[in-house]
């Protein structure tokens, strides 16, 4: 009876694990360090979604299958000043570029949005078939 | 026939034999009363369930919120299906209580 209103939450939790490695990326853009100090540029991170499949013991709609790291070069910088420059002075960045990670967001926020329409549809759905009853 | 989500089977319709059966009521199934009872149950078993999921999210054990608030709604669309068949079963009561005899 609730099985679309299980498919669209699933998808609401997806877009929003989506979103939050987006915000990592964009908050993360300038980080070189790791968390014990030493010279270690951020990486990307990629949400990865699969769809669920009740034959094989996985709920319907869809399911955050992996968050994976971007293992692409870092953005290197001219920095001959900085204590982490390499031997020809340069300084890798994590390779994050805000404006793709902007158009992410949105797209993430809408899917969001969508879902939730789904949702109160089906809500509606449910409620106008109750007034048969009434 | 594909069937991705898995959803068609479960609403294909039922052999004729079975239809059959449904029709004719079976001999020794569950009465109405225990029908009602059990989905009775069921409501009260998603209340508990809306009401233990929110109380988990104000107490900072889980963090989908999203899955709070849908079981507040399945809740809540289900008491709303209760009401209606108490009320219809009221009506059936005060029109049985109507009658001449």
């Amino acid at each position: 009876m609730f099985g679309s209103l299980d498919i669209a939450t699933s998808g609401m939790i997806a877009n929003r694990v989506r979103m939050d490695a987006i915000s990592a990326n964009i908050a993360g853009k300038d980080v070189i360090l790791n968390d014990r100090g030493e010279y270690e540029p951020f990486r990307r991170r990629m949400v990865t979604l699969t769809a669920g499949d009740p034959s094989q013991g996985s709920p319907l709609g869809v399911h955050v299958a992996s968050i994976e790291l971007d293992h692409g070069d870092p953005l290197l910088k001219y920095e001959p000043g900085s204590p982490y420059a390499d031997a020809s002075g340069y300084v890798g960045y994590p390779n994050i570029n805000p404006v793709v990670e902007q158009m992410n967001a949105m797209e993430a926020a809408r899917s969001y949005e969508a879902n939730i329409m789904a949702a109160e549809a089906t809500k509606s759905m449910i409620s106008v078939a109750l007034q048969l009853l009434a | 026939m594909t069937d991705p989500l898995g959803l068609i089977s479960r609403i294909a319709p039922a052999p004729a034999a079975a239809t059959a059966a449904l029709r004719a009521g079976p001999a020794d199934g569950p009465g109405f009363k225990a029908f009602l009872q059990e989905q009775i149950d069921k409501v009260n078993q998603l209340q508990t369930d809306a009401q233990t999921a929110a109380e988990d999210l104000m107490t900072g054990q889980r963090n989908d919120f999203e899955s709070v608030i849908v079981a507040t709604q399945k809740a809540d669309l289900a008491f709303k299906a209760l009401m209606q068949v108490r009320n219809k079963m009221m009506d059936a009561y005060e029109e049985v209580k109507q009658m001449r005899v």
